[in-house]
């Protein structure tokens, strides 16, 4: 099983655009948002089997996007992956507080980001049943 | 952290301060005061007590000039009257025995009036009568003496001032014939009647023979024969000497008891006895001398005129006392003794010759008589009289042994008084004169004995002379006795003025101790008062201080958030608004300065990711095939952009270091585990400039308790400092041991070594390497003081050597410019938090 479709988040436009070239490139279905209503709305709408959160977001903080995510039912076990330029501990507790699966820092080179999708997908395909929380377009 | 410095630390703090300042300020001014205070008042007490000392003393003198001088004067008027006195009685003593012995020329006349006739003489004999004092019994001495008569007062009060009254004296007289015996003699010399002892006796002797007188001693035959009717023959005194004996003993001269009579020295000894012969022819109706008569008179009446005479209070005794030379004496008109209180002393004759007994000599004479050899009565008799006489001289130790020393005052040349009577006599007068004898001075009195007849008439000194002689002392005894009075009242009034001084004296000293007792009670009061005030007053100060303290050294250990609890509005309440103030103005600097990093680093990190982005992409492949040239530039900027990264970890470390916020999230850590994924790390590093790495890992080395994430960039940062600061190709080892309950990790090299004076400083933040070395190498500064500050958070210790000490190091080859240097990182096995 592949992951086709992932929600990145991200405020700084020439990030997620970035990663929504070279992830289409490698032909994952990528969504972006720039503040977090749009990712709550994305993540509500499409469903993404993976979500790159950052932390600082206009509106509504990555922790609060993750939190909510991890609240939802239907959401609860899409792994989120926190991409965050803050790297203390105080904030990456916050972080795995929200429910994040991972607290990255940033920077970090892609091919480390492409690293950390493929390790959920890799879970993903051990077999584990999660069927009922994937959906599958 | 080597900026400890607690209240511990304190030296000298502000209560102890307080406490001196206080004690000097307060107490010494106070014991100053006192003392000069109590010491005044010593001062006054003791003046008023000299000045009293000396009043008491100057009144004292006073008394006591003045006692001297009434003393003197009544001894000097007591000396006059009683010199008249003792003078007036002399001179009446003289008077009557003169008038005694014309008496007795008269007896004789009356006797050679009538026929001689035995029972007539007798008859005489037995009326011619007087009383002499004899002592009843020798033992009355020793009586009580007879009952006192009741007191004989003044009667009429007219009377009674200076009223004085002496009892008659109760002597036991005794009546005795006046005359020894009373003969007749015809002209032959031989006696025709003759009686004594109070009858007719019938023992006539010729008395032409001197052997057949008394004594043998009487010459009066051949004197007879010129006598006139009516003229009067008188002898002198002719009796037996008697012997006496003077001893020295420790209470001074005394009379031994085989010795004549010696008044009250010696009451039982034989009396001197002698005659007095008087005697006138005895003519018929017809006027033819038929013979003489002649009456010897017992020379005891005339020695009873002077041997009760007591020139004192007492006036007359029964025994006269030669000891207190209080007595009377007489002396015939050839100076010879005839009568004294010693009979030892009266001029005798040997009743065996009928010589004279010669008097006693000083030493002095008597030895110059033994060198002339000649007969000591005849030396005596032709010595000229009254020659070289001086007190000094002692009488002879010869005459004292044999007992024989009469007093023949012509040759007594060791009393030189004897000449004063004997000039004092001689115009037929009177007077007195003190002598210093015996060891007394002595007043002594002369009175010539105006009796003229037959060879009395010679000179005017007459029948011979009265002497008294009186202690002085003892008519200065009422003197004396009022001079003892008044010395003891001065002595007593001298201790009563002592005692009172030195009462005086003691109550000063009781009230200065007093004082002090007081001083120091109160200094110590004060003291403690004091002590206690400035330990009050230093703790108000001090307590806020060392809460200050505290809450500043917290601050200073990271905890800011700090607030004191003002509760005075004094200096120390405004210093902990003020302390408030500035904690608060810390913290929000130091909430701003985290904020400003927090966000500093994030707006950094943003861009630095998306040119990691980027780069790793392009470098990986990611935006198609790159050629090998782009690659090596890309490689560059991926390098820069490594660089920058941990330029921003590392300023980020720093700051949380400088605002000591401990955030250790402390696992169990393998030591080996974090070797390796420091090495694994550094892999690529290490690769590039061809070093060889070598683990050395003791054997059971236990589990930290540690950051893992922050242990790794400890070793991260050794390992990246040996492999930059190492020529290519050198050697590394990462070893770790277990020493003392500690783990020790070390990361040694060959490389170029630190000099030992930056051996410390390398610790310090910035400090470039690029200052000890030429080697231009790139590095933030900051990798060391973070791995120091990640050590120490960890309760360890981190510290480095260079040279590498070779022994330990066996297989590196150092040398050159490879120098060496290991990093020692010491970290304890159990944390205590």
């Amino acid at each position: 099983m592949t992951m086709q479709k992932i929600l990145v988040v991200d405020d700084e436009k020439s990030i997620s655009s970035y990663l929504q070239r070279k992830l289409s490139n490698l032909g994952y279905t990528v969504y972006t948002a720039e503040d977090g209503e749009k990712a709550l709305e994305l993540a509500f709408s499409h469903f993404p089997h993976l979500v790159l959160l950052d932390v600082k977001l206009p509106r509504l903080d990555g922790y609060e996007v993750c939190r909510r995510l991890k609240a939802d039912e239907r959401t609860r076990k899409t792994p989120v992956l926190m991409l965050s330029a803050r790297a203390q501990q105080a904030e990456i507790q916050r972080g795995l507080e929200a429910g994040a699966d991972r607290y990255l820092c940033k920077p970090m080179s892609f091919p480390d980001i492409l690293k950390q999708i493929q390790s959920f997908e890799n879970r993903e395909s051990a077999g584990e049943d999660t069927g009922r929380d994937f959906r599958f377009d | 952290m080597g900026r400890k410095s607690g209240p511990e630390g304190l030296r000298f703090g502000i209560l102890p301060k307080m406490i001196v300042s206080f004690l000097v300020v307060s107490i010494i001014p106070l014991i100053i005061l006192g003392y000069v205070a109590s010491k005044n008042l010593e001062k006054v007490g003791f003046e008023a007590v000299h000045s009293a000392e000396s009043m008491g003393q100057g009144s004292l003198q006073a008394a006591e000039q003045l006692g001297a001088m009434a003393i003197k004067d009544s001894v000097q008027a007591l000396d006059e009257k009683s010199t008249e006195a003792i003078e007036l009685r002399t001179v009446e003593l003289a008077q009557r025995i003169a008038d005694f012995l014309v008496e007795r020329d008269k007896d004789i006349l009356h006797l050679a009036s009538v026929r001689p006739n035995p029972s007539w003489y007798l008859q005489i004999y037995e009326s011619a009568r007087r009383d002499v004092i004899v002592p009843a019994s020798p033992r009355r001495q020793e009586d009580p003496g007879p009952p006192k008569e009741p007191q004989v007062d003044w009667g009429n009060p007219d009377n009674k001032t200076s009223w004085r009254h002496n009892p008659p004296y109760s002597f036991n007289r005794v009546s005795r014939p006046l005359y020894r015996e009373i003969t007749f003699v015809d002209l032959a010399g031989q006696e025709q009647i003759k009686v004594a002892d109070g009858q007719i006796s019938s023992d006539l002797k010729n008395i032409r023979e001197t052997a057949n007188t008394h004594c043998k001693a009487e010459e009066y035959f051949p004197r007879l024969g010129d006598l006139k009717e009516g003229e009067v023959y008188v002898s002198r005194v002719v009796g037996a000497y008697v012997e006496g004996w003077l001893t020295k003993t420790e209470e001074g001269i005394q009379v031994t008891t085989e010795s004549a009579y010696a008044g009250k020295e010696n009451p039982l000894g034989r009396r001197f006895e002698g005659i007095i012969r008087w005697a006138t022819p005895v003519f018929s109706e017809d006027g033819r001398k038929l013979g003489y008569v002649t009456a010897a008179l017992d020379h005891t009446h005339v020695m009873e005129f002077t041997d009760h005479v007591v020139p004192t209070e007492e006036r007359f005794a029964e025994h006269s006392d030669g000891g207190t030379g209080n007595y009377a004496f007489l002396w015939d008109d050839q100076d010879q003794c005839i009568s004294h209180a010693r009979d030892f002393f009266i001029c005798g004759y040997d009743p065996e010759t009928g010589q004279p007994v010669p008097g006693w000599l000083s030493q002095e004479t008597y030895d110059a008589y033994q060198a002339s050899g000649l007969p000591l009565g005849e030396l005596v008799a032709n010595r000229p009289p009254f020659e070289d006489f001086r007190i000094e001289k002692n009488g002879s130790r010869e005459q004292m042994a044999a007992g024989r020393i009469p007093l023949d005052c012509r040759v007594l040349d060791m009393a030189p008084q004897c000449e004063g009577w004997h000039r004092g006599t001689e115009d037929g007068g009177s007077g007195s004169f003190l002598i210093f004898w015996s060891g007394l001075w002595k007043l002594t009195t002369y009175a010539a004995v105006p009796y003229y007849t037959g060879i009395y008439g010679a000179s005017r000194r007459g029948f011979g002379y009265v002497t008294i002689g009186a202690n002085v002392d003892d008519f200065h005894k009422a003197a004396n006795i009022t001079k003892a009075y008044i010395e003891k009242g001065i002595s007593d009034q001298s201790l009563n003025i002592q005692e009172a001084i030195d009462k005086a004296k003691q109550s000063i000293e009781a009230n200065a101790r007093r004082n002090r007792g007081m001083m120091l009670a109160i200094t110590l009061i004060a003291a403690v008062l004091i002590i206690g005030v400035s330990i009050a007053i230093s703790y108000t100060i001090t307590l806020p201080l060392r809460h200050l303290t505290d809450v500043a050294l917290a601050m200073s250990q990271g905890h800011l958030d700090q607030n004191i609890r003002v509760s005075s509005r004094d200096e120390t309440g405004r210093l902990a608004i003020a302390f408030n103030q500035m904690a608060s103005a810390v913290a929000e600097v130091d909430r701003m300065k985290s904020e400003f990093v927090t966000t500093a680093s994030h707006e950094l990190r943003t861009p630095i990711h998306s040119m990691l982005l980027g780069v790793s992409g392009v470098l990986s492949g990611y935006a198609g095939p790159v050629s090998d040239e782009v690659r090596q530039d890309l490689l560059v900027v991926e390098e820069g952009i490594e660089r920058l990264r941990r330029l921003v970890d590392n300023l980020l470390d720093l700051s949380r270091m400088e605002s000591r916020k401990t955030e250790l999230s402390l696992t169990d850590v393998s030591v080996e585990e974090i070797i390796d994924t420091a090495l694994t790390e550094m892999t690529d590093l290490i690769a590039s400039h061809g070093h060889q790495v070598r683990k050395a890992i003791g054997s059971q080395i236990p589990v930290l308790k540690g950051d893992h994430d922050r242990l790794v960039q400890v070793l991260v940062n050794l390992l990246s400092n040996s492999i930059k600061y190492t020529p290519d190709q050198g050697r590394i080892v990462v070893s770790a041991e277990q020493r003392n309950g500690r783990v020790v990790l070390a990361v040694a090299d060959n490389g170029y070594g630190i000099p030992e004076w930056a051996q410390q400083r390398v610790f310090e933040r910035f400090f470039q390497a690029d200052q000890i070395m030429a080697q231009k190498v790139g590095g933030s500064g900051l990798g060391l003081t973070i791995s120091k500050w990640i050590v120490e958070q960890h309760g360890g210790i981190i510290t480095c050597e260079s040279p590498l000490p070779e022994l330990k190091y066996p297989d590196f080859p150092v040398g050159g410019e490879r120098r060496g240097t290991v990093f020692f990182v010491e970290l304890p096995l159990n944390r205590g938090t």
